[in-house]
């Protein structure tokens, strides 16, 4: 019953029990795929074939497809319009009087929207099925930097917090005849009166996280341990390295087909 | 049950071997300490001790020192903060300028006064982010588990365990960030005004909290705080700077009525309020001592009672 934190979505299937990097490997792969492999339509097939089966497995297609969606129909919408009627010197296709769309300016939205798509689904399907806590956990006992990793997972988790201090911020100085609406000159204005006490409100803060945190032990030198049992099984070592081998291939692919 | 805590005092935890001869748990000797890029020293030639099991409030107007303190205390001065310390600090007997700061957190837990900013940020329940410290001492998963439940119970936040630590009150997060310091089982407990952010029913909280750390299990605990009638009613003994130096020290109720501790802005109890007002009516019996809690107003006002 614990409350969401960042974009998870607890579920009880298969791939949330999956090991944090396994995850982590299957979105890479997926993501470099759609984006070095050659063809428009190719990260379209692996949105369906990959993405597809993969969020049904997971529980999360409902909130996957429609946040995707959100994300995906106004970039799709611009760029159908702007480079199918701008691509300039194309073969034109349908016609209305002096706008038309060219099949070159189509072809290059086609494939920009493609990738967009295949970005987007992918870290939203690992951001909705992987806890940041375990995610860092585990990247902790891969090696990487504690540091880093926090920096990573708390900074997904502070953006709310964030952001309610901001509409604070906005109610206070507005309480106090800030105007905030109006001609652009005017909201302009009122820009540095919310931005600066945000920043500096946040930047004392992180002086009490710091020490916060040091208490703790953050910087304790030595192995760590994890409260929370990060478990994987033998196969998932196996296409973790068989995901990265693939990951590699298909770049130097890439590369050697250009 | 602690009388009138409201918290379970027979999760005991145990008291660290090394520390067990100890009787003084701190000692200052006329330290003096200047932040970088300021010209005055925040705290002179201050020099105290502090026995084990003893819980010391520290009160004063803004600006005295009382944070440097707090900080001199738990080591980040001058491990964190750069700066001049000058004189000597030893915290269950170890010089805390000398020992490293991995070691000094296992002997002072730090409580700070916002309660958000002690939450890792990176931890989805209230379980998990009180085994944080100890994932960081690298304590055995095991071990881990016991010392998380047992604290769980000691502070009272057995019901919220399974909640995430950014969705709770402001009172029941301090209890979580209290609860995060005593599982890494610290011989000293220090607060930097860890009530300002809450509500009364939060506030008394962390009080009940704290002096059922220091009577049952002996820890030593100096808590920076504002709400004068709870330090008087929970306190062993009150020390008061001013200025960056010692103005008074001893009981809560001789400090706390003192006449030229009221003068420097440290504010009194209403009840001492109440009585000085008597006083200026001349109505007070010359000489006689001030009430500062409930318990001694009650007796003191009662002739006054008809007056009225």
């Amino acid at each position: 019953m614990a409350e969401a934190i960042g974009l998870y979505l607890p579920r009880a299937s298969f791939v949330h029990r999956l090991h944090p990097v396994t995850k982590l490997a299957i979105s890479g792969f997926i993501l470099v795929a759609g984006l070095a492999l050659p063809g428009m339509w190719s990260p379209y097939l692996l949105v369906l074939f990959g993405m597809l089966p993969l969020a049904v497995l997971s529980r999360v297609f409902r909130v996957l497809a429609s946040r995707t969606w959100r994300i995906v129909v106004p970039f799709m919408i611009s760029v159908f319009l702007i480079q199918g009627i701008l691509w300039s010197g194309g073969t034109p296709l349908i016609g209305f009087g002096p706008i038309s769309f060219k099949r070159e300016g189509l072809q290059f939205a086609v494939a920009s929207t493609g990738r967009i798509l295949i970005v987007v689904s992918s870290f939203l399907w690992f951001a909705l099925t992987t806890r940041p806590d375990m995610l860092m956990s585990a990247l902790a006992q891969r090696g990487l930097s504690p540091s880093l990793s926090y920096l990573i997972v708390s900074s997904i988790q502070i953006v709310p917090r964030f952001q309610a201090r901001a509409a604070t911020i906005l109610d206070a100085q507005r309480a106090r005849g800030l105007e905030v609406t109006g001609s652009m000159l005017r909201r302009m204005r009122a820009v540095v009166p919310l931005v600066v006490p945000l920043i500096l409100s946040s930047l004392i803060d992180v002086e009490e996280r710091a020490l916060a945190i040091e208490a703790r032990g953050f910087n304790h030198p030595g192995p760590k341990t994890s409260f929370v049992e990060i478990t994987q099984a033998g196969w998932e070592a196996f296409l973790q390295w068989f995901l990265v081998l693939a990951m590699a291939a298909t770049l130097i692919f890439r590369f050697l087909s250009r | 049950m602690v009388p009138g805590t409201g918290y379970g005092s027979h999760a005991h935890l145990p008291v660290p071997l090394e520390i067990a001869g100890i009787g003084i748990m701190i000692t200052l000797k006329g330290v003096t300490y200047t932040y970088p890029g300021t010209d005055s020293p925040a705290l002179q030639d201050f020099s105290t001790e502090i026995p084990r099991g003893q819980f010391c409030a520290v009160i004063g107007p803004n600006g005295a020192g009382k944070s440097t303190l707090a900080y001199i205390l738990a080591g980040f001065i001058p491990h964190f903060y750069q700066g001049t310390l000058q004189g000597e600090v030893s915290v269950a007997g170890k010089n805390t300028t000398t020992t490293p700061l991995g070691d000094l957190i296992r002997m002072v837990g730090l409580i700070l006064q916002n309660p958000f900013n002690q939450i890792s940020g990176t931890k989805v329940t209230v379980r998990e982010e009180i085994a944080f410290g100890l994932e960081n001492l690298g304590v055995a998963r095991s071990e881990m588990i016991e010392r998380v439940e047992t604290v769980m119970a000691l502070v009272g936040l057995g019901d919220l365990a399974e909640r995430s630590p950014l969705a709770l009150s402001g009172g029941q997060m301090q209890r979580v960030a209290i609860a995060s310091v005593l599982v890494m089982q610290p011989p000293v407990l220090v607060l930097d005004e860890p009530t300002s952010q809450l509500d009364p029913i939060g506030s008394k909280e962390v009080f009940s909290v704290v002096r059922a750390m220091a009577s049952s299990r002996q820890m030593t605990v100096i808590m920076i705080e504002h709400k004068l009638e709870w330090v008087a009613s929970f306190a062993d003994r009150v020390i008061v700077l001013a200025e960056g130096a010692l103005l008074a020290d001893g009981d809560p109720e001789d400090v706390l009525a003192n006449e030229s501790v009221w003068r420097q802005g440290v504010g009194q109890t209403r009840y001492t309020l109440a009585g000085r007002r008597l006083e200026e009516l001349g109505k007070w019996k010359e000489g006689k001592k001030l009430p500062v809690t409930l318990e001694e107003a009650v007796p003191a006002f009662r002739k006054f009672q008809k007056q009225v």
